[in-house]
């Protein structure tokens, strides 16, 4: 059992981790990382990949929702603008990937400024109202633009590096989990700094926040800009995935998956927006194995997996908010907690 | 400039947007009882369609007894809504009620879909099928009956609220919860009431759209449109969903006339950007001001 | 609390995953020739994938009982995608993940564009599907795919043909989806128009499935065309158009492509159905006229069957036949053998389902006929004889 750490500083108590056993937790985490497209087989490296990705862009939304508080149901809409960059630059210049995904990046934040400009006068649902106005007009442009190919989209080659094309998932993966856990850690210690901390107070109060001191407009476009720029490099990632990038690609119901991903997982942790992106990402995959065992039993089981795919969606995240309001992420620290005080409270 | 075509545009749009109004004062009517953006109308409001379509056309029932258990059906959604889903959440952030509509927007969705499958269906015909004329100007008949529909329903309810007991009980709690209380009014009956009429508005408004352009159930996304009806007009005020409603239908028909029909979402969608810019509480809404 | 286990919780994820894909491994034959699909049994799409589906397990229960090809059985593996690019992506990464995939049938045309350069990395199928898109219709870019079909494009050149034939300088109305499918043969279709000497006068764009379209058929009305070409939907909104149109009097003849020509969803038009008219590949379920595979479906399932249904079924056929000709000619099978054997395909009987022996030179077969409701008979039936372009 453990009662509690000992901290002597204050950069101890900041540290990201604080015991031998979270090392040693987090070097078996990046060996099971790194063996896994050797020892998977390729639909699970392939699921790997979109989890990555999703944890990516929840990670991005968490920024903007669960730390600023600032709810957005534009995060599709923002990682399209990423998928569109990447996809014009590869095709009109050919020019490098890693290039191509930060200008994705960039661009993004660029736009997600624009779209949090209304922040300044409106919040809350209202906020969120004009992501969804922000997320239509976006969708307009991405399929009435020639530079987007319109309805027919983009398709684009395969990203190289040193002339060697990654167009198989196994490949990607070196590339998509890597960044990904780059933002994630950037992300994590994002909110060990004093533009961190002030997103939060924006979240808890934002009048008092301004009254601290705290500029308000400046802070939220930054809010904005960050987790647009998460959304733009997820959606660059993406480009490269699927390597199509359509208007239909990044639906609204896309937007609420992010949303519903960090209420599940649980809004204002880092770890809630990975286990949330995870999760909702591989919901789906077990419901489909579990259709495939009833299927012989069960005429027509195949069609019915869509319908009860979305019921198991609406519920998740009703039945979160209703009775775990805290997500997954709580539901994790408790069970560490029994762990740590076993035996003698359970 | 072709005037007669552009009264026809308008005729049209104004038909859509008394559809749009209906929708709007059930929105308002919760947001003004229990301050819920439901953003689960259209799918209520599809369930009315996929209801009256299960009655009339599966159950093989006349028009005139279809309709009210069409209703009937609604209010009893609204009602189970209310106590299963919203009631938990009572004293929780805005944004998590916003979220479980969204997530009971879903539900219903597949649950429409697992009964009825994902293929647009029509309604059987039940109103009259000759032309209307205004003058020269061509109204299409289903319009025509849905505007006439949709503004008997919102007298009704306008009357409701204005003289029924329920309805004195409803504004008062809107307009404070506490001495609402106080006076003996019971709030969570008039929670439950809210929902019961609006979700039974909504399932009657379905009925008319889904006779319009046929039911599917992906037809929620009328949702969006009447957000943005109530978000110009004000979340808490009927008197802005009813001038939302008819301005939003209008717009969508001249854009959809002029510009082609790409451009109709953009239409609202710009429309609504601007208003939160300008009035980011609508034309008639109240502005809320926040005190530490 | 710090956010420091984070990543325990994924590595928890990623076990659960590893011991999950450990199960789904093995169980592989040699023996069998599989035929993948991701198939759009829910959805706005799903009237079509329901069809297909059948369609093709039919023909290959066909194949099978007869022995396979050269003792081979086909195998038929397929998922739902609900018509949504990401889950059709899935769906192929799965199945081919598990099994040794020959053939395949996409939904999409999205999906089409965005597996084909991953079909040419890994050449070992060949892929059909539900999109006739123009654009997949070009064997440089697209050298594994092939359609059972004329695309859009060849679609709406036959119904043109037919106008300028039956009434030259007619007054044409395109009414298309917002979407890449409606929106597939328009450019080029206008230019045919002018070719052949018809006259667009209308082009009206709106969203697809059930919505209000008073606006836009006051538009038409305004146009007054001749034809009325409907494109890129499946049945809603053309019910509310044809309704609209004819009360106010307007005397156009309304036409429709492939997917909006289904018996029973032209029959759901009421009775404004009578006169509707469009363009056909094949012969419908009941067609009397001599046609020993429609006998045989007819056999096999009693009730009336759709034309996806005839388009999975014909899909496979045509697949099957390439397998054999491959087979025959004793050389591997993979993407490249497999479609030159498809395109050995010259003047091939399929049994009756297209109405003449059939060529694919390239990667559509560019055949159909008019056909028109009449509405004593409940049925369409053929206004034309069948048309081929380009010969």
């Amino acid at each position: 059992m453990r009662i509690g750490t000992l901290k002597l500083s204050y950069a101890a108590d900041e540290a990201l981790l604080d015991t031998p056993v979270q090392w040693l937790w987090l070097a078996a985490l990046a060996a099971a990382l790194v063996l896994l497209p050797f020892v998977a087989g390729p639909y699970w490296v392939y699921l790997a990949c979109l989890v990555a990705i999703n944890v990516a862009s929840a990670t991005g939304l968490n920024i903007l929702t669960g730390y600023t508080g600032l709810v957005s149901l534009g995060q599709a809409a923002f990682m399209g603008v990423g998928a569109y960059t990447v996809a014009v630059l590869e095709i009109r210049l050919g020019t490098p990937f890693a290039l191509n995904l930060l200008a994705g990046g960039i661009v993004t934040a660029l736009v997600g400024v624009i779209v949090g400009i209304p922040s300044l006068r409106v919040k809350g649902l209202y906020l969120a109202i004009a992501t969804i106005a922000a997320s239509m007009i976006l969708h307009f442009v991405f399929a009435h633009w020639s530079l987007t190919g319109e309805t027919r989209g983009l398709s684009l080659p395969p990203a190289t590096i040193f002339g060697r094309a990654l167009d198989e998932p196994r490949e990607l993966y070196w590339v998509i989990v890597p960044v990904t856990a780059l933002l994630v850690l950037g992300a994590a210690n994002l909110f060990r700094t004093r533009v961190g901390r002030a997103f939060i107070a924006i979240r808890d109060r934002d009048i008092s926040a301004e009254v601290l001191g705290i500029p308000l407009l400046r802070t939220k476009l930054t809010s904005f800009a960050l987790s647009s720029f998460y959304a733009g490099i997820a959606g660059g990632l993406w480009a490269y995935f699927f390597r199509v990038v359509t208007p239909e690609s990044f639906p609204l119901i896309t937007s609420i998956f992010y949303l519903a991903a960090i209420i599940v997982g649980g809004m204002g942790t880092i770890l809630g927006g990975i286990l949330g992106a995870a999760f909702m990402t591989l919901v789906p995959e077990v419901l489909k194995l579990f259709v495939g065992l009833v299927a012989p039993f069960v005429s027509d089981a195949l069609s019915l997996l869509a319908p009860i795919r979305t019921i198991v969606f609406g519920l998740l995240i009703v039945g979160f908010l209703i009775f775990e309001p805290q997500g997954l992420a709580e539901i994790w620290r408790r069970i560490r907690r029994f762990f740590h005080l076993w035996p003698f409270r359970t | 400039m072709d005037w007669l075509f552009l009264a026809e545009v308008s005729l049209a749009g104004l038909g859509a947007g008394a559809l749009y109004a209906l929708t709007g004062v059930a929105f308002v009517l919760i947001y003004k009882a229990t301050r819920v953006v439901n953003l689960a109308i259209g799918e209520i409001l599809m369930l009315g369609g996929y209801a009256f379509f299960g009655f009339a056309a599966g159950a093989g029932l006349p028009v005139w007894a279809a309709i009210p258990l069409t209703i009937l059906v609604g209010a009893l959604a609204g009602a189970v809504i209310e106590r299963a889903l919203i009631r938990p959440m009572l004293g929780e952030s805005p944004i998590s009620v916003f979220m479980v509509t969204v997530g009971l927007g879903s539900i219903l969705v597949g649950l429409v879909e697992l009964g009825f499958g994902a293929d647009p269906l029509r309604l059987p015909e039940f109103l009259p099928n000759d032309p209307i004329f205004l003058g020269e100007a061509y109204l299409a008949p289903k319009v025509a009956y849905g505007f006439a529909a949709a503004s008997v329903l919102i007298a009704i309810a306008l009357a409701a609220l204005r003289f029924s007991r329920a309805g004195v009980a409803l504004r008062a709690t809107a307009g404070d919860q506490g001495a609402a209380y106080s006076v003996g009014i019971d709030v969570g009956r008039v929670f439950s009431l809210a929902w019961v009429a609006a979700c039974a508005t909504a399932a009657g408004a379905g009925i008319v759209v889904g006779a319009i352009g046929g039911i599917s159930p992906t037809m929620g996304v009328f949702g969006l449109s009447v957000l943005v009806v109530v978000i110009v007009g004000g979340l808490d005020s009927v008197a802005g969903a009813l001038v939302g409603g008819l301005l939003i239908g209008l717009i969508e028909a001249l854009a959809g006339a002029f510009l082609g029909g790409e451009f109709k979402l953009l239409a609202t969608f710009g429309l609504l950007v601007l208003i939160l810019m300008v009035r980011p509480y609508g034309l008639f809404g109240t502005h809320e001001i926040e005190r530490l | 609390m710090t956010h420091t286990w984070t990543r325990r919780g994924l590595a928890g994820i990623i076990a659960a995953g590893l011991a999950l894909g450990a199960i789904e491994a093995g169980a592989q034959s040699n023996e069998d020739i599989v035929l993948g699909g991701s198939i759009p049994l829910t959805g706005v799409f799903a009237f079509a994938g329901v069809g297909i589906h059948a369609g093709i397990q039919d023909y290959l229960k066909i194949v099978n009982d007869g022995g396979g090809i050269k003792g081979r059985k086909i195998k038929y593996v397929a998922e739902d995608t609900a018509y949504k690019v990401d889950a059709s992506v899935a769906a192929f990464n799965k199945i081919t993940g598990q099994e040794k995939v020959s053939l395949y049938y996409g939904d999409s045309t999205g999906f089409a564009k965005t597996i084909n350069p991953e079909l040419d990395r890994r050449g070992s199928m060949l892929m059909a599907g539900a999109s006739f898109a123009s654009e997949l219709n070009d064997p440089k870019k697209f050298p594994l795919q092939f359609m059972a079909g004329p695309d859009y494009t060849e679609m709406v050149g036959i119904l043109m043909r037919y106008i300028a034939k039956e009434k030259p300088g007619s007054r044409i109305a395109l009414v298309y989806s917002d979407t890449e499918f409606g929106r597939d043969p328009i450019g080029p279709g206008e230019k045919l128009a002018t070719d052949l000497g018809l006259k667009v006068v209308e082009k009206i764009v709106t969203p697809p499935g059930s919505v209000d379209v008073s606006t836009e058929v006051l538009k038409l009305r305004r146009a007054n065309p001749d034809f009325t070409i409907f494109h890129g939907y499946v049945l809603a909104p053309i019910p509310e158009f044809i309704q609209q149109a004819k009360q106010m009097g307007m005397k156009s003849q309304f036409m429709g492509t492939f997917w909006s020509m289904d018996n029973s969803m032209v029959q759901r038009l009421g009775e404004n159905a009578e006169g509707f008219m469009g363009v056909m590949p094949y012969r419908y379920y009941y067609d009397t006229e001599k046609a020993p595979m429609l006998e045989k479906i007819r056999q096999m399932r009693p009730e009336y069957q759709s034309t996806a249904y005839i388009q999975g079924f014909v899909t496979a056929m045509l697949m099957t036949e390439a397998v054999k000709r491959t087979l025959d000619a004793g050389k591997e099978l993979n993407g490249a053998n497999l479609k030159a054997s498809l395109n050995t395909i010259k003047d091939f009987d399929t049994g009756g389902i297209f109405g003449v022996p059939i060529s694919i030179p390239g990667n559509s077969v560019p055949v159909g006929r008019i056909y028109r409701y009449d509405g004593k008979q409940k049925q369409m039936v053929p206004a034309s004889d069948w048309i081929r372009l380009g010969a």
